[in-house]
């Protein structure tokens, strides 16, 4: 063993001094090695990193751990969205509870948290519509004999202002654009609302002026916003245990058994909010947050710049009270004697860097309390209506019970923008008939005294008595009465707002499930055994982990590996090149100390492991050195972090910032990946070394 | 006494293209243990084609060569390797030594091939030969830093290490001067002397034949005769003579 150990001496001591004889090739050779090395280190700590936080962000925002989901659907199921906008085709698992009851039988799963993804257009009401409505109230209670002079004559000057700003906007095009820009009886309808005369007619008539508000005036007012909402149906109760990273902002839960919606508190702010103070908070988080500067930043001085175009969203919310109280306190703010309220917001929203944090302040102070910031507000009701499976239009009107984030996750869109609804609305806005649904559908029938009509029998039963209507059998004479009624009842008693048995949550259809496992590290077997579980329940499930539930966010960061492993193959191949070239001039040019070596007695494995030797010494000392450094990088990645520069990267990063971390494995890869492009890069030098005849060493000069 | 070498109408063919170059025509020899043989004549006569047949380090086209009593006709390769690090020692005509080691570490090398001997047996055998080459204050040196004369003392020690049966020496000093290689030849000739190892050289300069107990005189492939060194140097001084 001890002689081993000193010819592997000699050969080690051998290695070494050629390499130090041969400086700058080492030195080159070493290079590529000591980045390689690096790379490998500092790119897969990176995203390995990058891989639990990302998963962090899946799993704790909408996927779980593992997705079950009908293995006959037509696609694959994409809990945080496809490439295009639509959902994918995914088949309706009828039970519930038999899913459940499959998934629970494995041992590994904590918890199956019921869900439907869907999307909808929501139309949230233009400020003229609420204005106008709130007109229509204040003259129905005046023509009902209530003192409401005060309320009247403020929604009055409220609607008289819309127009004024509606007819200087009309000028505006006028001027800008051209005449032929604007429609005459665009201009005709603005100039009937602003004169006297019309206001007068109102006192009198109020009917037929309300109506010409709302058919001619209320259209031209385009500060409607389509609110694009996708939207998980689930158990709010289970999710919210499930999930633990969901903290509400504003408002409340969903309360078990009621029926609710709740934003997510980024969908809330970037949609919902008023746009000018939505820029405004946009360009405050860019300038304390990221350290930008209105002077340099062109993104800033874009916000800025559709803020001053677009004070009519402001404008339009002011009624005459307001609009004094705005011009008194934007003339003071701005030291200016300019009477026109249009011009004061305009020159109040030109900020600067050195004006910018009074100006916000003053805004939310001053301003902000006389405004409605969110079109639609916490507690009211929302509407969406959305296509079903078969084409029908199903609407639902929910209360809007508050906010939430998922924390660490606030700015992202991809995880923040999924918004929670009751998964009894969720099947009802799908197209499921629920028990409530069925109901209705019967009392429907039942008043319009509809019957069962069977194929066979249809033309008998439909025409075949003469005493009966064509219209079918057993329809009551008082049937259009009933169905008055019946429509009365369902004006009088929201539906949506009466509690449902939260039992039905357990019992209905679903889409998808998640799965909350007790042992992460066994995705992959619990996967299988739910499979297994569902065929034993004549269920055909579908289980996949969270990064293929993801879809396209969950492969990111299989390409970006892909990426960096594709990145260190040509690194290693160009390095495997270099040093096997250098190690063959070496060999051939050693021809004569090889041949010497063999005829004193050096077997064919000293030499090739003498070579070896040598180019492991390149790789271990560099490999290493190359190694140390990246973890040294990593270190200090990790201890000052990478911020998160956008929203996409906030939920790559799970946060703000990512700290990556060193795991061991990065190191070992690294030195594996070395040691074997070194050990390899050996073996065409060495087989060169092995056939160098030992006669080489005698040749003279015969 | 034994023969240490035994050759055997020994032919060897080098083949030019497609065209096979005799170097060896029916060479037959055999070398007595302790003798100190030159293999003489000139350039081209075959003189290293033979020592390399000798060595080990080729193998004929035909005929037979034995060393200490084994046929390296039949033998492995991995065998006669291990025959040259145990039996045979390598003195060059350019010294050969590894560049990167020092004079010591060149010395042992044959040694730590061996993995025989204890780092101290290693150790006293390589300072005395260092002792005995004379040039015990340059062990720690590199071959750079020697002249020609100390170089190839270093790789007489280095032949000697293993304490070998059979030196073989290429041209051992052509590339030497006159008086460097009288030392060489003298320090050779006394380690034959005391240490009984048996020394085959090559040359083709008649002035070292004298130290020989015989000379082999080579020409074209053949061998002319087995003299005396007397008798070479006396025909070498005759005008006309075939060896150069």
């Amino acid at each position: 063993m001890r002689g081993y150990l000193d010819t592997l001496k000699v050969i080690v001591v051998i290695a070494l001094r050629n390499l130090f004889a041969s400086r700058l090739k080492t030195l080159i050779v070493g290079g590529i090695v000591l980045f390689g090395s690096m790379l490998v280190v500092v790119g897969t700590a990176l995203v390995d990193s990058f891989d639990a936080a990302m998963s962090r962000s899946i799993i704790g925002s909408v996927a779980g751990h593992i997705q079950v989901y009908s293995a006959t659907s037509k696609d694959e199921l994409a809990v945080m969205g496809s490439m295009g906008m639509e959902e994918p085709d995914i088949a309706v698992i009828d039970d519930f509870a038999a899913l459940k009851r499959a998934c629970m039988t494995v041992a590994n799963v904590k918890e199956v948290v019921p869900m439907g993804l869907a999307s909808a257009i929501v139309v949230a009401g233009n400020t003229v519509d609420v204005v106008l409505e709130e007109l229509r109230a204040a003259v129905r209670a005046k023509l009902a004999g209530e003192d409401v002079r005060e309320t009247y004559e403020a929604e009055k000057d409220h609607v008289r202002q819309i127009v004024s700003v509606l007819a200087g906007d009309l000028d505006n095009v006028r001027k800008i654009q051209s005449e032929a820009a604007v429609a005459p009886e665009e201009i005709e309808a603005v100039a009937r609302a602003s004169s006297p005369g019309f206001w007068d007619d109102l006192e009198r008539d109020p009917l037929p002026a309300l109506e010409f508000l709302e058919n001619r005036i209320a259209p031209l007012a385009s500060d409607a916003d389509m609110l694009f909402l996708r939207y998980l149906g689930t158990d709010p109760v289970a999710y919210q245990r499930a999930f633990d990273r969901v903290k509400i902002v504003e408002g409340t839960p969903i309360p078990p058994g009621q029926r609710g919606f709740l934003f997510t508190q980024g969908m809330y702010e970037e949609q919902v909010k008023l746009k000018v103070a939505l820029r405004l908070d946009k360009i405050r988080k860019g300038i304390a947050g990221r350290g930008r500067t209105i002077a340099k930043d062109p993104e800033l001085q874009a916000w800025i710049r559709r803020n001053t175009a677009e004070v009519n969203e402001v404008l339009l919310q002011l009624d005459g009270r307001k609009t004094r109280l705005f011009r008194d306190k934007l003339q003071k703010e701005l030291g200016s004697g300019e009477a026109d309220v249009a011009k004061l917001l305009t020159e109040f929203f030109r900020v600067d860097d050195g004006n910018f944090e009074r100006r916000y302040r003053f805004f939310y102070d001053e301003l902000a309390p006389s405004l409605q910031l969110y079109r639609v507000r916490v507690g009211d009701p929302l509407t969406i209506k959305s296509f079903t499976k078969g084409g029908y239009v199903q609407s639902v009107r929910l209360k809007v019970y508050g906010t939430f984030v998922l924390e660490g996750l606030e700015d992202s869109h991809i995880a923040g923008h999924t918004n929670l609804m009751d998964l009894v609305s969720f099947r009802e806005l799908y197209g499921f008939v629920t028990p409530e649904r069925e109901q209705e559908l019967r009392e429907l029938r039942a008043a319009a005294g509809l019957a069962e009509v069977s194929r066979e029998n249809a033309e008998a039963e439909l025409f075949g008595r003469k005493d009966e209507g064509a219209s079918g059998g057993g329809r009551p004479a008082d049937a259009d009465a009933a169905l008055r009624e019946l429509a009365g009842k369902s004006a009088r008693e929201d539906r949506f707002a009466q509690p449902y048995d939260p039992a039905e949550l357990q019992r209905g259809e679903v889409l998808n499930a998640a799965v909350i496992v007790k042992d992460p590290r066994r995705i992959r077997e619990t996967i299988a055994q739910i499979e297994a579980a569902g065929a034993r329940a004549g269920l055909p499930l579908r289980a996949v982990n969270w990064q293929k539930a993801a879809g396209l966010v969950g492969q990111f960061v299989t390409m970006i590996r892909g990426v960096l492993y594709v990145s260190v193959l040509i690194i290693f191949a160009v390095a495997l090149v270099i040093i096997n070239n250098a190690l063959v001039m070496a060999t051939l040019g050693r021809v004569p100390e090889i041949g010497t070596l063999r005829a004193v007695g050096a077997q064919r494995r000293f030499l090739l492991g003498m070579l070896l030797v040598e180019s492991l010494a390149v790789g271990v000392l560099f490999g290493g050195l190359g190694a140390m450094l990246g973890a040294a990088i990593v270190g200090g990645l990790h201890a000052w972090g990478i911020p998160a520069v956008n929203e996409k990267l906030s939920f790559f990063f799970s946060g703000p910032r990512l700290h990556p971390t060193l795991g061991l494995g990065n190191v070992a890869l690294a030195l594996i990946i070395v040691f074997l492009v070194s050990a390899v890069s050996s073996i065409y030098p060495g087989l060169l070394a092995m056939r160098v005849n030992p006669r080489q060493a005698m040749q003279t000069d015969e | 006494m034994k023969h240490i070498v035994s050759v055997k109408e020994v032919h060897k063919n080098y083949v030019l293209g497609t065209v096979a170059v005799p170097a060896l025509r029916g060479v037959s020899l055999e070398v007595t243990e302790g003798e100190f043989l030159a293999i003489a004549g000139p350039s081209g006569s075959g003189k290293t084609t033979l020592l390399n047949l000798i060595g080990c380090v080729d193998t004929p086209s035909a005929g037979s060569v034995d060393v200490a009593g084994s046929p390296t006709g039949s033998m492995s390769e991995r065998d006669l390797t291990r025959l040259r690090l145990h039996t045979i020692g390598f003195i060059f005509q350019s010294f050969n030594l590894v560049s990167v080691l020092s004079v010591m570490q060149n010395i042992e090398l044959p040694l730590l091939l061996q993995r025989s001997a204890s780092a101290r047996e290693r150790r006293h055998r390589v300072e005395a030969l260092l002792d005995r080459v004379g040039i015990r204050e340059y062990a720690r040196h590199r071959p750079s830093e020697l002249s020609g004369g100390q170089r190839q003392r270093v790789a007489i020690a280095r032949a000697l290490i293993t304490r070998p049966q059979l030196v073989l020496a290429d041209e051992p000093t052509a590339n030497l001067d006159s008086v460097t290689g009288t030392n060489i030849l003298d320090l050779m000739k006394e380690l034959n002397r005391t240490e009984k190892t048996t020394f085959i050289f090559s040359t083709h300069d008649a002035r070292v034949w004298a130290y020989a107990n015989s000379v082999v005189r080579l020409a074209d492939g053949k061998i002319l005769d087995r003299v005396s060194a007397e008798e070479a140097v006396r025909a070498a001084s005759v005008p006309g003579a075939r060896s150069s």
